[in-house]
C-alpha cells in the first residue's frame, strides 16, 4: 500500500534494527520473557500510524508491565507478516481475517483491533460516478489478492460490470486519469489523493463497510500452538496492546511524535500531515461500534467473522473455514 | 524694577528656533526618507520578481527541453518496435544497447510486452538493459516480476500514451532518485507493450544545486505537489505543498499547490514555508513531465539593501540635523548672548547705573545697532539728568529768590493789625494769600492827612514775579499819586497815564481806590475795572458800591475815571475783595459767586474782622477742596458805632 520501491533499504534497516535489539537483549539479561528471547510482534508494513497502538504499548511500557519483552518488527513488500508467524520467525502478527483464513493452517485471532474496514473505492465527482451503479462500464482499479474480495462482492451485489484493471500500490494512475475509480485505504491512499491537491469535496468515496461488506481489518494473530500453549502470553499481549491503543486514542499528539520519530529512524518517506490523518482514521476504525471504552475493544464478533469467511467461500478463495470459536480465542 | 534673570525666560529663543526650523526639517526629511523607502522597496521587489520570473521561465524551459530530449530515446525504440515485422529478444536487446550507448542520461531500458504478444508460450517478457559498473548488462527477460501492475507499465497502457512516472528511489542500488519515461507501442491497433527508460535524477539535483538564486532558492514539485528537489532534504519525497498546507494550517499553500499541479504559472508573495516572514515565489510548469519549477526569495533578503540604504539615509539625516542643530544653537546664541548683555545692561540702567556702556557686541546687524542705540540712550539720559539737575538747581535758585521776593512783597503790604491802634473810629483788617510764591493781588491803606484814609485793592494781571514787580510798581505809584491828594479818580487817571506808557508787556491792573473820611464815614472812590466792594449794615444787609464802569489801569492812556461817593454809617462794614474770592471754583466748576459771599459775610457781621477773614479762607479752601487757582485777598473796614 505504500512506497513499493524501497526493498533493500528497508530490509537492511530491519536487519540493523534487529541487530540492535539483539544487542539490547544481551545488555539487559534480566528481561522476564518466557523463552529468554523477545516476543516478536510482526506488523504488516513499516512504521506508520496504522501501528500506533503497538508502538505506544512498547513506548509506554505496557508490554513490560505485563512482564513481556516485545519486539515490534516491521515488514515490507517482500515480507508477509502472516508468513513470518506461520514460519516461526515471529510470535504474533497483525493481519486481516481474510489473509489468515487463506493459509493452509489458519492462524488464531487473539484480539480484533480494528472494527471497521478502511478499504474503499473512490471516484472523482467530475467523472459523474456518484453511486455504485454509475461504475458500470467504467475503469475501476483494484488491488489483487485479499484486497479484491470486498470489491468483487461489491460488484456482485450491485450487478456492476466494470472494466477492472489492476492497481499499483499508489494512486498516481487515478490522479492522471488512467482509471475512473481507484481502490484506497481510507487512512492512507484516500488522504494521499487529498494531499495531491484534490479536495474531499471533489471526491466520491464508497466505503465497503457502508454496503454491508464490513471486513474488520487489523487483528492480532498467532499460531494455534501459541494460542493454546501460551494462553497467558496471549492474554498479556492482548492487554498490553489494548492499553497501547487506549493511550494513543487519548494522546494523539504525543503518539504522533513517537510515530514521526519511528518514521525518521526507519527512513520512511512520509510526512506529519499524512500520519496525523492516518492516526485519526485508524482510531475511527478502532472505536467503530465498540465505543471509546477499551473494555469493549479487541473483540471479533461472530457475524463479522462469518461475513468474511462466507464471502471468501463464495468467491472460491477457500473451501472451508474453522469454526468461529477456534478462529478467535480471547 | 529689577532686571530679569536669564533663567526666568520661559521660551528661550534657541528652543523656538529648534521648534520652528529643526522640527519642520525633521518632518520633511522623514517624509522624504519614507517616500524614498516605499519607492525603493517597490522597485527592489519589482526588480527581484522580474529576475525570478526570468530565472524560473528559463530553467523550467531548460529542464523541459532536457526531459523531451531524454524521452526521445524510448520513443524511438517504441517506434522501431512498432515498425519491426519480426520481433525477437535479441534484436530488442541490441536496439536498447545501442540507444543506451548514445544516451548517457538513461540508466536502464526495458521493453515490456503484453502477455503472450512476443512469445505465445511465455506470458511476461521484458528484455532489459541497464548500466552497471562493468558496463551495459542484459537482464533476464523472463525474470521480471509483476510489471503489469507497475506504474511505468500500467498507467501508459491505460492512458495509451507516453508517461513520466513520479520519481522514486531506485531498488537495489542506494538512494538514487529515479523516474521512468514510458512509451507504449502498438500492434494491430492494440497496446502491445511499453518501452521504458529509467532516468537518474542525480543530474537534476546537481543542476538544481547549481542554480544560484540571489539570496533565495529553487525547488521542484512533482505532479502531485511532492517536493522532488528542495534545498531542505527533509522535504524531498516526503513533504508536498499540500502536506505543508495541512500541517502548517496554511490553506493558501494548498491553493498554490493546486495551481502548480494543474500546470499553471504564478507570481505571489506569501508567508514562508520554513518560518520566513514573507517570501516571493515564482513558479512555472515543466510541461513534459508535468512538474513545477519554483524560485523563492525571502522578502527580507530583497529588502536588505533597501533597508541598509534607509539606515544610511537616516544616519545622514541625523548627522545633518545635528549639524543644523549646532548651527541653530550657534546662531541663537550669537543673537541671545548680546541680547542677554543688553538685558543685563538695561537692568543696570534701570537701577540707575549710567556710568557704563555696552561693549563687545560685534557685527553690523540689528543687535549691534540696538547696542549703539542703548549706548546713545544712556549718554542722552546722562545729559538729560545733568540738564535736569542744572535746571533744578536754577529753579531752586529762582524759588529761593521768589521766597525772598515774597517776603519783600509781604513786607510791602501793611500786615500789622490793628494797623491804627490809636484811631478808634474804625477797625481795619486785610490779608492776601497768594496762589503762587508771589502774589498778583495787593491792597494798601494809608492816611493822607489826619482823617483821610486811602484804601485800595488791586489785582495785577498775570501771576508770579512779573505780577509782583508790576504790583510793586503799582503800589509805589499809587502811594505817590494818592499822596498828592487829588482824589481817587484823578489818582487813577494819573497812575493809568504812567502805567500805560511803554507797557510793552501789556500788563494791567484792576483797582478799586477809595478815600475814606474816618470822622464822617464819607467815602469817595473810583473803580478801575475791579470787583465792586460791598457794604453791610450792622444787621447784615449788604449792597454793592456802584461802579462807574471804568477800564483797568495800564492799557488806555488818557482815560478819565469817574469818581463816586458814598458813606458808611456807624457799624457798617466795607468789604473789598478780589476775584480770587468770588471766582473760587469747586471741582465741579461752580463759582463761589457774589451771592454766596454776601451771605457768608452777613452771617458773620458781628465777628471780629480777622476771624471773618480766617473763616473766609477756610470756607474757600473747603469750597475748592484744597486747590488754589488764584490769590485770595480781602480787606474789611468797619466804622465804629
Amino acid at each position: 500500500m505504500n512506497f513499493p520501491q524501497e526493498t533493500m533499504k528497508r530490509r537492511a534497516i530491519r536487519r540493523t534494527g534487529g541487530f540492535i535489539l539483539l544487542l539490547a537483549v544481551f545488555i539487559t539479561p534480566a528481561l522476564p520473557a518466557q523463552t529468554g528471547k523477545p516476543v516478536v510482534l510482526q506488523v504488516q508494513w513499516f512504521p506508520q500510524a496504522q501501528f500506533a497502538g503497538y508502538l505506544m504499548a512498547k513506548e509506554k511500557g505496557y508490554f513490560e508491565a505485563e512482564g513481556l519483552d516485545v519486539e515490534v518488527r516491521f515488514s515490507d513488500e517482500h515480507t508477509s507478516s502472516i508468513t513470518e508467524v506461520a514460519e516461526g520467525r515471529a510470535d504474533f502478527c497483525t493481519a486481516w481475517i481474510s489473509q489468515t483464513l487463506t493459509l493452509k493452517k489458519p492462524l488464531v485471532n487473539i484480539c480484533q483491533v480494528l472494527q471497521k474496514s478502511s478499504l474503499m473505492l473512490v471516484a472523482k465527482v467530475e467523472s459523474g460516478i456518484l453511486k455504485p451503479e454509475d461504475m458500470n462500464g467504467r475503469t475501476v482499479a483494484i488491488w489483487g489478492g485479499d484486497f479484491s474480495i470486498q470489491a468483487r462482492a461489491f460488484f456482485n451485489k450491485f450487478h456492476i460490470r466494470a472494466n477492472l484493471v489492476p492497481q499499483a500500490y499508489n494512486i498516481d494512475g487515478f490522479l492522471v486519469g488512467a482509471c475512473d475509480v481507484a481502490s484506497a485505504m481510507y487512512y492512507n491512499e484516500y488522504n494521499k489523493i487529498i494531499l495531491s491537491g484534490i479536495d474531499q469535496e471533489e471526491l466520491v468515496p464508497f466505503f465497503y463497510s457502508d454496503y454491508g461488506l464490513n471486513f474488520p481489518e487489523d487483528g492480532i494473530y498467532c499460531t494455534r500452538e501459541t494460542a493454546e500453549g501460551k494462553p497467558e502470553l496471549c492474554r498479556k499481549m492482548r492487554k498490553a496492546i489494548i492499553a497501547g491503543w487506549a493511550y494513543a486514542l487519548k494522546h494523539r499528539e504525543e503518539t504522533l511524535n513517537v510515530l514521526m520519530d519511528y518514521c525518521g529512524r526507519y527512513h520512511v518517506r512520509t510526512n506529519r500531515a499524512h500520519q496525523k490523518w492516518m492516526l485519526h482514521a485508524i482510531l475511527l476504525a478502532l472505536v467503530y461500534e465498540v465505543g471509546e471504552n477499551p473494555a469493549g475493544w479487541g473483540v471479533l464478533r461472530k457475524e463479522d467473522f462469518l461475513r468474511v469467511a462466507g464471502e471468501l467461500m463464495n468467491q472460491g478463495f477457500i473451501k472451508n473455514y474453522p469454526p468461529y470459536e477456534e478462529f478467535y480465542k480471547e | 524694577m529689577s532686571p530679569r534673570r536669564p533663567t526666568a525666560i520661559k521660551r528661550p529663543l534657541v528652543r523656538r528656533l529648534i521648534l520652528r526650523i529643526g522640527v519642520p526639517l525633521l518632518i520633511v526629511y522623514a517624509a522624504v526618507i519614507a517616500t524614498n523607502y516605499v519607492q525603493s522597496k517597490k522597485a527592489a521587489i519589482a526588480r527581484m520578481t522580474d529576475y525570478l520570473v526570468e530565472l524560473t521561465n528559463h530553467h523550467a524551459a531548460d529542464l523541459d527541453a532536457r526531459f523531451r530530449e531524454i524521452s526521445q530515446t524510448p520513443t524511438i525504440v517504441a517506434e522501431n518496435i512498432e515498425a519491426m515485422r519480426l520481433l525477437d529478444e535479441e534484436r530488442l536487446y541490441d536496439l536498447m544497447e545501442r540507444r543506451l550507448t548514445v544516451d548517457p542520461d538513461i540508466f536502464g531500458m526495458s521493453a515490456a510486452f503484453e502477455p503472450y504478444v512476443l512469445d505465445p508460450k511465455r506470458e511476461k517478457i521484458s528484455p532489459r538493459v541497464f548500466r552497471s559498473e562493468a558496463g551495459l548488462k542484459r537482464a533476464d527477460a523472463t525474470d521480471v516480476g509483476n510489471y503489469d501492475t507497475a506504474d511505468w507499465y500500467l498507467i501508459p497502457k491505460l492512458l495509451k500514451k507516453a508517461y513520466w512516472t513520479e520519481p522514486y528511489y531506485s531498488a537495489g542500488g542506494g538512494d538514487v532518485l529515479m523516474c521512468t519515461f514510458s512509451h507504449p507501442f502498438l500492434r494491430n491497433g492494440e497496446i502491445a507493450g511499453i518501452v521504458s527508460a529509467d532516468i537518474s535524477l542525480t543530474e537534476l539535483e546537481k543542476t538544481m544545486r547549481g542554480i544560484e538564486v540571489i539570496s533565495g532558492y529553487t525547488f521542484i514539485v512533482g505532479r502531485s505537489g511532492t517536493f522532488i528537489y528542495h534545498p531542505n532534504p527533509d522535504f524531498v519525497m516526503r513533504e508536498s505543498m499540500f502536506s505543508l498546507a495541512e500541517i502548517l494550517g496554511r490553506p493558501d499553500l494548498r491553493d498554490v499547490g493546486k495551481n502548480m499541479v494543474r500546470g499553471r504559472q504564478g507570481l505571489l508573495a506569501l508567508k514562508g514555508l520554513q518560518g520566513e516572514e514573507k517570501i516571493w515565489m515564482v513558479y512555472a510548469p515543466i510541461p513534459s513531465c508535468r512538474w513545477t519549477f519554483a524560485a523563492v526569495i525571502p522578502e527580507d533578503k530583497i529588502l536588505a539593501p533597501v533597508n541598509a540604504q534607509m539606515v544610511r539615509q537616516i544616519l545622514f539625516m541625523l548627522a545633518g540635523l545635528a549639524g543644523i542643530l549646532i548651527v541653530i544653537v550657534w546662531a541663537a546664541s550669537s543673537i541671545t548672548r548680546p541680547l542677554r548683555k543688553l538685558t543685563a545692561f538695561a537692568g543696570r540702567v534701570s537701577s540707575g547705573d549710567l556710568d557704563h556702556r555696552i561693549e563687545g557686541i560685534r557685527g553690523k546687524d540689528e543687535i549691534q545697532e540696538l547696542a549703539g542705540v542703548f549706548n546713545k540712550m544712556v549718554g542722552d539720559l546722562n545729559q538729560y539728568i545733568a540738564d535736569f539737575a542744572a535746571a533744578t538747581k536754577a529753579k531752586e535758585a529762582v524759588e529761593s529768590e521768589l521766597r525772598i521776593a515774597r517776603q519783600i512783597q509781604e513786607s510791602l503790604l501793611p500786615r500789622v493789625f490793628p494797623a491804627f491802634p490809636d484811631r478808634p473810629e474804625f477797625d481795619l483788617y486785610a490779608k492776601n494769600h497768594p496762589a503762587k510764591e508771589v502774589a498778583g493781588d495787593f491792597y494798601d491803606f494809608f492816611f493822607i492827612d489826619d482823617d483821610q484814609l486811602v484804601l485800595l485793592i488791586a489785582d495785577v494781571s498775570g501771576k508770579g514775579i512779573p505780577a509782583a514787580l508790576f504790583m510793586a510798581v503799582n503800589r509805589t505809584l499809587m502811594k505817590t499819586v494818592c499822596l498828592k491828594g487829588v482824589g481817587p479818580a484823578e489818582s487813577l487817571r494819573q497812575a493809568n497815564e504812567i502805567l500805560s506808557q511803554d507797557n510793552d508787556a501789556f500788563m494791567f491792573t484792576t483797582m478799586f481806590l477809595a478815600v475814606y473820611n474816618v470822622k464822617t464815614g464819607d467815602l469817595t472812590y473810583a473803580n478801575a475795572g475791579h470787583n465792586n466792594p460791598m457794604v453791610f449794615t450792622k444787621d447784615g444787609n449788604g449792597r454793592f458800591l456802584p461802579s462807574g464802569g471804568d477800564i483797568f489801569l495800564g492799557v488806555e492812556p488818557g482815560f478819565v475815571y469817574h469818581e463816586l461817593s458814598d458813606r458808611l454809617e456807624p457799624g457798617e462794614l466795607l468789604v473789598f475783595y478780589t476775584d480770587g474770592v468770588t471766582e473760587a471754583k469747586s471741582p465741579a466748576q461752580d463759582f463761589y459767586g457774589e451771592s454766596r459771599f454776601v451771605g457768608f459775610v452777613a452771617d458773620r457781621i458781628r465777628k471780629p474782622l480777622p476771624e471773618i477773614w480766617a473763616d473766609l479762607f477756610a470756607e474757600l479752601n473747603a469750597f475748592q477742596e484744597g486747590r488754589e487757582y488764584d490769590d485770595i485777598t480781602a480787606l474789611f473796614l468797619k466804622r465804629s458805632e
